[in-house]
């Protein structure tokens, strides 16, 4: 395939004060793929996504989404983009003063000059594809979670975006609600031919819907390839964390004195 | 020696970046009011901004009336127990008049409407950012400046004055009650008295200067603390005492120095 990708990241480097999140990330994504980006928790995956969204800066390097360099674009320029991106939050991010219907035609009325009976029919087809109908005259107070990501979702492609961004999608979900998810994002990602990128750390969920995935840890890309490739690596980071173990190069406990002399104490070794 | 030479530059090192801090900090409060409140409304802005009169002007009026009616009312009893003694109570109207449209009203209403409608501002704004609600409205493409603090702002900037316009004519109504209907003061002297002593352009006029600037600070201060803050409920609080006390010592600062241009004959 001679397809461009949608983003290449080239060497990213971002850190938030002392602390240095990425050091040289590079990462290029498919068009009309699902990228799957894990990793072990506080890596910065969810900053990865405001990164690629221009709602953060990077040190050094640069985010190209469909060969525009996202940070280097006027504001005008970049709210043009986003209009071309749907992102869905990990907490849905619904506007709390809108019902449901409201939430899902806001991308309509502030982007088109549809007829407000065209936004109905496209808010109700929106609202089918993620089995919320007739929860149409809730407002966002009175749904449970996993509804309200499933909202957010359709609001996300209100616009029929090219690239969806997906912050932690399955977090938090009962398996119901996980599962519908799941099959939300693969076909949803196949109907409107969209360019996915997930981030998340559920293994199983994740490597069932995705085409293609990154492991970051260390501020780093670690391992990436198909999820057959990655099963199989050898690398003990990787091993580490797509079979879950809970102790290996990432260190189960947080760094501290050795257990024996913090729990006695300095007089116990004086004896 | 040495330590206490450290400790110094220490302490100047300290206040030298309290100072830039504040500087950073009032030029992004700065952008951020030439981003959001410069530019020509679209027609939901006007419609948004209607929305907001009615949030932050119109549920603002009982709280702005009904203070204005006790004030005018203190006002007339206070200045009748003085005046009387010099058999000036027919001056009482003028007083009452002038001590409202000079300075009470302006900076009353204005200290009400920080508390009532600015520390609203600032928490509605600063949980939107904390419910991440503002970054996924950027996501969608629309920009928050624009479409949320754009028709507050504008909504406090135009009702504060009138709601200070109400306050006067109350106070001056309830003044009448005390002074004229209950301790018996001339209704004509009351009225004439003020028609003749107090001026449109330099009372009437300067009163309303003062409200304009006044609203402009309190409900800029309320947006940006609503803007800028840390989005935890912490951050919150703070933000919102932040929000009454920086306009309260504003209004107050601002009204000495007001007053002393437009009446210290400066």
């Amino acid at each position: 395939m001679t397809e461009t990708p949608f983003i290449e990241i080239e060497d990213l480097y971002f850190s938030r004060g002392d602390h240095e999140i990425f050091r040289g990330v590079n990462m290029t994504i498919p068009r009309g793929k699902v990228t799957a980006i894990m990793g072990p928790s506080g890596t910065g995956k969810t900053t990865l996504l405001k990164l690629i969204g221009g709602q953060l800066a990077p040190d050094r390097g640069r985010v190209l989404i469909d060969g525009q360099d996202v940070h280097r674009l006027s504001r005008k320029a970049l709210f043009t983009l986003r209009k071309r991106m749907g992102m869905l939050f990990q907490s849905g991010a619904l506007f709390s003063d809108l019902d449901v219907f409201e939430n899902v035609a806001f991308p309509l009325r502030v982007h088109t000059d549809l007829p407000d009976t065209m936004v109905r029919d496209l808010v109700l087809l929106k609202l089918q594809a993620v089995g919320l109908r007739g929860a149409r005259e809730l407002t966002p107070a009175e749904l449970s979670g996993g509804m309200a990501r499933r909202v957010a979702l359709a609001r996300a492609v209100a616009l029929d975006p090219e690239l969806v961004l997906y912050d932690e999608p399955f977090v938090g979900q009962d398996p119901i609600s996980m599962g519908v998810l799941v099959q939300l994002i693969k076909r949803l990602s196949q109907a409107l031919q969209l360019t996915s990128v997930v981030v998340s750390h559920d293994i199983k969920e994740t490597l069932s819907i995705a085409d293609y995935l990154y492991l970051i840890a260390d501020g780093q890309v670690v391992a990436h390839g198909t999820p057959q490739t990655l099963d199989i690596n050898q690398d003990p980071r990787v091993s580490q964390f797509v079979h879950g173990e809970p102790d290996g190069p990432v260190p189960f406990h947080y760094p501290a004195e050795a257990f024996y002399r913090d729990i006695l104490g300095q007089a116990a070794l004086r004896q | 020696m040495q330590s206490k030479f450290s400790n110094g530059t220490a302490r100047i090192t300290r206040l030298g970046r309290k100072g830039c801090d504040l500087m950073e900090a009032l030029g992004r409060a700065g952008v951020f009011l030439a981003q959001s409140a410069v530019g020509v409304p679209s027609r939901e802005g006007w419609r948004l901004w209607v929305h907001q009169m009615h949030f932050v002007g119109v549920l603002s009026l009982a709280i702005v009336l009904v203070s204005g009616l006790f004030i005018g009312m203190v006002l007339a009893l206070q200045g009748y127990t003085i005046l009387v003694d010099f058999g000036a109570e027919q001056a009482l109207g003028q007083m009452v008049a002038l001590s409202l449209l000079r300075e009470l009203a302006p900076v009353v209403a204005a200290l009400l409407f920080a508390g009532r409608a600015g520390s609203a501002l600032t928490a509605e704004i600063g949980l939107m950012k904390a419910t991440e609600q503002l970054t996924s409205m950027e996501m969608i493409g629309v920009d928050p400046l624009r479409r949320v603090v754009a028709p507050r702002l504008w909504a406090g900037f135009v009702s504060l004055p009138i709601l200070t316009v109400g306050f006067s004519v109350v106070g001056i109504w309830g003044g009448y009650l005390v002074g004229v209907e209950w301790l018996g003061v001339f209704e004509g002297s009351y009225w004439s008295n003020m028609q003749a002593n107090v001026a449109f352009v330099n009372d009437v006029g300067n009163g309303v200067i003062k409200s304009l600037v006044f609203a402009l600070v309190v409900t800029w201060i309320a947006v940006f603390q609503g803007y800028d803050l840390v989005p935890t409920s912490e951050g919150i609080s703070r933000a919102t005492t932040r929000t009454v006390v920086y306009s309260s010592l504003a209004v107050l600062g601002l009204d000495f120095v007001m007053t002393a241009v437009m009446f210290g004959g400066l």
